[in-house]
Parts: C-alpha cells; structure tokens; sequence
C-alpha cells in the first residue's frame, strides 16, 4: 500500500512536475517529499504504537505498574486510531489532487469529446440535410404522381354547354 | 488490654561511666545505634495478655465445643483468626502512634510479609483478568474505530469516484474558504462558459452559475439547486391563444423525469450509477437554463436596438412582445421551469397533474383542436415549437460561430440562414424569418386554393433551405394523348414537340414579404405596343402583392393555354390570332370567332371559364366583358371550364369550321 500511495503520488508529483517552470517542478517534488513523509510518519506511528501495545501485555506483579499498562494502552490505541485516520485524510488529500492537477489526461478527455461531438454534430447536419433531400425527393415523387393521375384521369369539373 | 497499667522507668540518656582505667582513662559504653534503641524497645512491649487472652478463649471454645459438638460455624476459626489480627493490628498501631508522638522513634519501614502461593495466585489470576479486559476493550474500540474508517473510506470513494465521473463533463471547482458544514470540502461546479462568448460581450454569469456539491447522509455528493432558480425560455404566438401550456406541461415532464441526485427521497435506493447519470442531466438543465436565460438577454438587447422587422410591443419583467408584421405579434418570455429542487415531493407531482389537466382540458376535445388547427392554419401560423427550436439554434451558431469560427466549418451554418454575414441582427432576421413563414403559408394557400380548381395545374414545391426565401412552380402539362399525332411519344421528356411546347412553367418566388411571378407564354407590355401579340419574351418576371396574386397567375396560365392552341392551330396550318387570353380564328366574310379565356379567382367551380366569342365586324367586341351571368348570347357563348383535352377538341372543331369555310 505504501508503494501504491508512493507511486500515485510520484505520478501525481511528476504530472505536476511535467511544467513548464522549474520552480513548479521543485513545488511538486517538495510537496511528493512531504506526502511521503506523512505516510512514513502515520505508519511508523501505528506500528511503534501496536508494538508496544503487545510488548505491555505482559501481566505484572504490582497492581498499579497493570493499571498504568492500562492507561497507555489506551493512549496507544487512540494514537493508532488517529494514525490512521490521518493516513485517510491523506488519501482525500491525494485524490483531490488528482481531481485538480490531472489535467493534461483531462483535456485530452475533454478534446477527445469535443471531436466526437463535433462529428455527431456534422453526422446530424448530414442527416438532416439528407432527411431534407429525401422529403424534397418524395414530394417531387408525390407531386409526379399526381400529375400523372391528373393527367391521365382527366377530371373535368364541367363539360361543354 | 486490660485495666492494670505498669510503668516502668527509662534510665536519663546520659552518658554514664562504665569503667576509668589505672591510666585515668574513662570509658563510656558505646552509642547505642538508631535501628537497635528502636528493637530495644520493642522488643519491651509485652504481649503476653493478648497470648493469655487468646489461651483463655481457645480453651473456653474447646470446652464450649466439647459441650455442644453439634452446634459448630465453619467459618468460626476464620473469625476468631481475624480478630486475633485486629487485636495485633491495633497494638502495633497504637505503638506507632505513641513512639511517633514521643519523637522518640520513627518507623523507617514496613516490610509486607511472604505472600502464601494461593495469594500469589490469586492476585496474578486478577490481574491477569484486568488487563485481559483491557485488551478485550481495545479489541472493541479497534473494531468500532475500523469500521468507521471503513464506512469514511466508502464514503470518500463514493463521493470522489462520482466527483471525478462529473469532472469528465463538467468544470469542477474549490473553493479554498473554510467550509461551514462538516464534510463540506468547498467543491463546486462551474457552468459559466466564458470562452464561448466575446469580451466584449456583456454576459453576467448566471445566479446558478455556480452549484455547489454536497454530501448527501448516505455519503454520496449532492446538488442542491433553489428552488424555481431554473428558468426555460417561452416563445409564443399571440392571438392565436397556443403554445403555452404544450409548453408548460413539457416542461415539467422533463424537470419531473430529473429527479433528485441523491435519492433521499426516493423509496428505492439508486445505485452511484443513476445518481451521477441523474446529477449529469440535472446539471444539463442547468447548464440549459442558462443558456435561455442568455438567449433571452441577447433577445431584450437586441429589441431595443433599431432593426427591421423588429417592433417592441409591450415589455414587463421577463417577458417581452414583438410585432412582427403580417397581423402577428409574437412574446418571448422567461419563466422559472418548475421542479427543479433536489426534493421532489408531492407539491410538484400535484403541479404537473394541475397543469396537465389544465392543458388537456384546454386541448382535449377534438372540437378545440380542429378549431385551433383551422385558426391557425388561417392565420398562417407556423409551429411554435419549430420557431422556438429556430430562435435558439440561430443564437446559439451566432455565439458559437463568433466564438470559435476557426474550428467550424462555414457549411454549418447554412441551414440557419445568413444572420450574421448580412450585419442584421439576429432578433431582426428571426422576426423577419417567422414574418416570411407566415406570408408564404398564406401565399400557398392560395396557390392551393387555385390549383384545386384548375386540374391541369399542378404546384411543385422547390426548397430552398433559406429561412426566407419560398418557392413554388406552377405546372401545366399537356397531356400527351392530345399532342400532335405525328409527333407523338410515349413516355417521352421532351418538353418541345416541333416547336409546340407540352409543358409550360410559372414560378412563384417569395423572399421576405415580396412576391416574384416569372413566367412564360404571356406578351409582353412592349410588344403590345408594337401591336404584334405574337411576339412576346419567353420568360416575364414581376412583382405583386398578395391580393393580386391568383389573378396575375390565373392569366399566366390562361395565356398560356391560349399560347399552346395558337401554337397547334398553326401546326394544322391554321391562321390564328393570339390576343393575349383570346385565340381569334378568321371566317368567311370577315366573321372571327374567338376563343376567349376568362378568370375569376373568386369563382367556386373553376377559375378559368372559356367563352365562344363571335364577331361579324359589326357588333362590339366585348372580348373581355366579365358579365357572365347570361351565358348564351348571339354572339358569345359560354363553353364552360373546360379541360385541355376538350379544349383541343373545341380548336379542331373550330379548326375544321374554318377548313370548312374555306378561311385558308
């Protein structure tokens, strides 16, 4: 998980670091070099604190050296909680970066998009103007037709006086 | 203890002499240390009562216990070894006290005595017991706290797997304030598209511009829009009392069919899924709100500016009414769309019943609809909905093309019309286009009207994708039983038979409110004055009105009918004179017999009559005396409204009167 959260975040880091300036190349690596620093932090907090957790298991014969076993592993315990509920926010952290910085995969997303909806857009001119020539066609059909039946039917409203 | 109290008495601490030596030497005894002056006087302190004591009762038990051997406690002797401890507990506490008091010995320690093994146990057993619960403790925060992060971690995922689908489409925003409701990140989203439309443009963005997204209780992210903050644009007719409530009721089926994202209020939970298709099509409203909120503003800007075509009738807030020739006004409006809230409840169900019964009361008999059909077919009304369709598409290619011209191919843009190459503007050229649709239905309406009582004139549409521009052609084929019998093909496309035309044109073309007859086969004004009909062009072009319309191409057509006889009589080697709508034949002694075509587009059972004219020289050509109510005269009469076939028969009839007579 580590080196997931490490590779993301080089990725991130590195997209980021893919600018123009060098001043947000080094931004970037400074900002990957706290991350990590943060997961190094939270994890070495939740596993120095599970080691002592189980190294204090050990029942003692004073009753109060048990009762202040106690007490630590309490406060142990709550650390480890809020170890990791900061390695949580660190991944909130991580995924609104890749929300905001992803940005060259995005445009190329939203260009991709624009071309496919620029070719629907052309594919339904096209359509309509073929649905266009087709009425056109038809009722140039239907018009021939009618001209033909007037023609060869003849109907006369009124005859010679 | 006991009532008897001894006393003894200390030696003073003071040094005595213990032994002088033969030199004069004193010796003192050594200096009693600390610890053994404290043993010393311990060891002084007589327990001896407290053992009697404790004889005395033992022995009374025994013998008390011999005495009574059935009645014995099982927990006697614990009893008895408790207070036997008391007892001593109390005398040590009570010496402490006295040797402190006195000052005269401190206690420097206590040591607790050997625990027996079963106590060892026992306090090992508890607190082994002790912090097994404490683990058993832990174990249940561990869990609890592992499956909050579980639902945060769902939760989130949820939330930013949604948010980065929507970002696909939409432009995602934060805002970097502190946000006031817990899992509030500040996200938002921006419809306001500033690259679409010129700086110099002034277009404010929207109140709904910016939506903000939120967390639903389920963790899902949530829009929130206000209420009625979505308005749609309305565009209607006046006068004509359509179009509203089509669409009104269509309104609200589509803002019923989006309902809300987070389906809170839904029985049914929806799946990430449907709730992001659901967020896409609220946020497409939205974003077409907007865009009718603009098109409506470019309207009002537009309306003001002087313009043809363009006629401010009445103006209040959202809502504007333009005049637009041809009897119409016509009203563009903005009106909040209706349910458009995340929630949707009963109210706005009930809204859309109310209006959907509002609108099938108003268009639901079949009585109300023929009458609005009929009304608006008199008025020449085009469709609400398609003028509507027109408005925003001509707005919308005029801004998108301004904006970005150099990714759009300039053949998009044809079938809107050229709003934006002629410099008018577009509200102008859109009244001008509804303008021009209203005149030409009117203007096919009586091209229809004339062509049903005319049977061998035959309309042809021509389109011509210009929103402006109309186009009809009149045609009159003669059939080609009646063609000249020499020359006779069957099936044949050849419009010109040695010189005979078989088929004769007249073209109606409409541009705005101007109407253009081109036609051919009738004389021209010039070669009337030359006094020679025969010679005429071949093509005529004017303009007329719409008043004069039927009967401009009632004598279109009737000269060219008249045309065509001429044209076969001289076939058959018969002099004829052409005058127009008269084809004179010569008889013996100076008679003419003329037939004469008459027009009348008022007339129910034909439009063109023809009449049998005789002039013997002496009476008064009355060639064309529109009194047709006496049809038999002794010099004309009338022949009726008659076909082409029977027409030609009528001209070899008269064809052979004149061979007859010996005339050529």
């Amino acid at each position: 998980m580590n080196k997931g959260g490490v590779g993301g975040g080089s990725g991130l880091g590195s997209g980021g670091g893919g600018g123009p300036t060098a001043a947000a190349a080094a931004a970037a690596a400074q900002k990957q070099k706290t991350l990590l620093q943060r997961v190094d932090t939270d994890i070495g907090n939740i596993v120095d604190n599970f080691s002592l957790l189980v190294n204090v298991a050990r029942v003692n014969d004073p009753p109060v050296r048990n009762s202040q076993e106690v007490f630590m592993m309490e406060m142990r315990a709550a650390r480890m909680v809020q170890a990791a509920d900061s390695l949580l926010k660190l991944v909130s952290e991580l995924k609104q970066t890749a929300i905001f910085s992803g940005l060259a995969s995005l445009n190329d997303h939203v260009e991709q998009r624009t071309e496919e909806f620029n070719q629907q857009a052309e594919k339904t001119d096209r359509m309509l103007a073929r649905i266009g020539e087709e009425a056109a066609a038809s009722l140039k059909e239907l018009e021939s037709h009618l001209l033909f039946f007037h023609t060869e039917d003849k109907p006369t409203p009124t005859t010679l006086k | 203890m006991d009532g008897n109290l001894e006393i003894s008495l200390d030696k003073l601490p003071i040094k005595r002499l213990e032994t002088i030596e033969e030199n004069g030497l004193e010796r003192f005894p050594s200096d009693v240390g600390y610890d053994e002056k404290r043993v010393n006087l311990i060891r002084r302190i007589d327990f001896a009562w407290a053992v009697e004591r404790e004889d005395l009762s033992k022995k009374q038990k025994k013998s008390s216990s011999s005495k009574e051997t059935t009645a014995s406690w099982p927990w006697q002797s614990m009893v008895e070894n408790l207070q036997s401890a008391h007892h001593e507990l109390s005398v040590i506490i009570d010496l402490i006290n006295t040797v402190e008091a006195n000052d005269a010995v401190t206690v420097a320690g206590m040591t607790r005595p050997k625990q027996l093994p079963n106590e060892l146990l026992s306090d090992l057993a508890g607190s082994t017991a002790t912090k097994l619960q404490c683990f058993r403790h832990l174990g249940k925060y561990f869990k609890q706290s592992a499956k909050a992060l579980e639902q945060q971690v769902a939760r989130e995922a949820r939330f930013y797997g949604a948010l980065i689908r929507l970002q696909q489409n939409w432009k995602v925003k934060r805002q970097r304030v502190v946000s006031s409701a817990p899992g509030n990140e500040g996200f938002y989203i921006d419809l306001f598209d500033s690259s679409l439309y010129e700086p110099a443009a002034v277009f404010r963005p929207s109140s709904i511009s910016t939506i903000r997204i939120e967390h639903d209780p389920a963790g899902m992210l949530a829009v929130n829009l206000p209420p009625n903050s979505c308005h749609s644009l309305q565009f209607g007719f006046l006068g004509a009392q359509l179009g509203n409530n089509p669409r009104q009721s269509g309104k609200l089926k589509t803002d019923c069919s989006v309902e809300d994202p987070s389906g809170e209020t839904k029985k049914v939970p929806i799946s990430d899924d449907e709730c992001v298709k659901e967020t896409h099509s609220l946020l497409r409203k939205v974003h077409r709100a907007i865009f009718d909120e603009q098109v409506f503003d470019l309207v009002n800007r537009e309306a003001f500016n002087p313009s043809l075509g363009v006629n401010v009738t009445g103006i209040r807030e959202n809502y504007l009414q333009l005049s637009i020739g041809q009897g119409a006004s016509v009203f563009i409006s903005i009106a909040p769309s209706g349910q458009d809230n995340k929630t949707v409840d009963g109210a706005g169900s009930q809204n859309l019943e109310t209006a959907l019964t509002t609108f099938e009361t108003f268009d639901g008999s079949k009585l109300a609809e023929g009458k609005h059909d009929a009304l608006k077919k008199k008025l020449g009304l085009p469709s609400r909905r398609s003028c509507e369709i027109y408005m925003q598409q001509i707005f919308h290619e005029h801004v998108f093309v301004k904006a970005k011209d150099r990714s759009i191919p300039s053949g998009r843009t044809q079938l809107s019309g050229q709003p934006a190459k002629d410099g008018q503007n577009l509200l102008g050229h859109f009244c001008m286009a509804l303008a021009h649709r209203i005149f030409s239905n009117k203007v096919l309406a009586e091209l229809e009207n004339l062509v049903c009582r005319v049977p061998y004139v035959h309309l042809i549409f021509h389109p011509t994708w210009h929103s402006r521009t109309s186009s009809w052609t009149l045609s009159m084929k003669i059939p080609e039983s009646i063609l000249h019998a020499g020359h006779r093909r069957q099936k044949s496309d050849i419009h010109d038979v040695k010189g005979v035309k078989s088929q004769f044109r007249t073209k109606v073309v409409v541009n705005d409110d101007c109407i253009n007859v081109e036609g051919e086969g009738a004389p021209n004004v010039a070669s009337l004055f030359k006094g020679r009909s025969e010679s005429v062009c071949s093509m005529n072009r004017y303009d007329c009105d719409l008043s004069d319309l039927p009967v401009i191409l009632l004598q279109q057509v009737a000269s060219q009918v008249v045309h065509w006889l001429h044209e076969e009589a001289l076939l058959v080697g018969i002099k004829a004179n052409r005058d127009f709508l008269c084809l004179s034949f010569e008889l013996e002694q100076g008679e003419t017999l003329s037939l004469v075509a008459h027009v009348d587009p008022e007339d129910e059972q034909g439009c063109i009559s023809w009449w049998l004219v005789m002039d013997d020289g002496f009476t008064e050509e009355q060639k064309f005396h529109t009194d047709i109510s006496d049809g038999v005269s002794e010099t004309r009469k009338f022949l009726g409204y008659l076909s082409l076939d029977v027409l030609y028969s009528t001209l070899m009839d008269l064809v052979s009167l004149c061979s007859g007579g010996g005339s050529h």
